[in-house]
């Protein structure tokens, strides 16, 4: 399983966290969130200092690139459950 | 002899709760029930009010206004600051995910669609630090 983090953090930052976190993952960098608003999870002035954000979204894509598993917030403070996450990659089997 | 022992129980319940929602940020249920820590102040709130009915002294006073500052703050960061307005919905399960080429931490380019036939793929989107 490849996890692939996407924000529109710099990529200094995005290496700041993975070591902060100790993440073994991707972090890619969306700068101007062209991707984020392609995947319709744009969250206009949705930062604290009223900037674009991504709506907290995690999506599980199986080996042909199908999304399989979503969780898209509502709440900025929603996060999914990451044992349904595992549960969700592990039922695409391995 | 006046004891003020409701509006104590009253401050620590909404201090507390505020202390073990960031304590517990981490924890999923915890994070995703924000709602638990405005029961907390409600809760706070009604000791408060009973106690200043009982006696209208200045601790019950302070314990009563704490509260309810913390109700109506809590509430509004979380019906209102904290709402994501709905979108139009593009990603569906049972759909190809649309692919894409973003820099990785090291600047290198990384595409969805390399990923096929290898192996499934967690997309995580997150709102960043910046």
């Amino acid at each position: 399983m490849q996890i692939l983090a996407i924000s529109p953090d710099p990529n200094e930052k995005s290496q700041e966290l993975a070591q902060k976190l100790r993440a073994r993952y991707r972090f890619l960098t969306d700068r101007d969130l062209e991707v984020t608003r392609r995947y319709g999870l744009l969250h206009a002035h949705g930062g604290h200092k009223g900037q674009d954000v991504a709506r907290p979204t995690t999506v599980v894509l199986d080996r042909r690139g199908v999304v399989r598993w979503l969780q898209l917030a509502d709440s900025i403070q929603v996060r999914p459950d990451s044992a349904d996450v595992a549960r969700a990659v592990r039922q695409l089997g391995s | 002899m006046i004891r003020y022992w409701p509006a104590l129980v009253s401050v620590v319940l909404a201090l507390g709760a505020i202390a073990v929602y960031v304590a517990l940020l981490r924890v999923t249920v915890v994070r995703n029930h924000p709602e638990l820590y405005l029961l907390a102040f409600a809760v706070a709130a009604v000791i408060a009010a009973a106690a200043t009915w009982r006696a209208a002294r200045w601790p019950n006073f302070v314990a009563l206004g704490l509260s309810v500052v913390l109700l109506i703050l809590g509430g509004y960061f979380n019906f209102v600051l904290a709402r994501i307005p709905p979108a139009p919905i593009v990603l569906r399960v049972g759909e190809p995910a649309p692919d894409f080429t973003l820099p990785d931490a090291t600047g290198a380019p990384v595409n969805l669609a390399s990923f096929r036939e290898r192996t499934p793929v967690v997309l995580v989107f997150y709102r960043g630090y910046w």
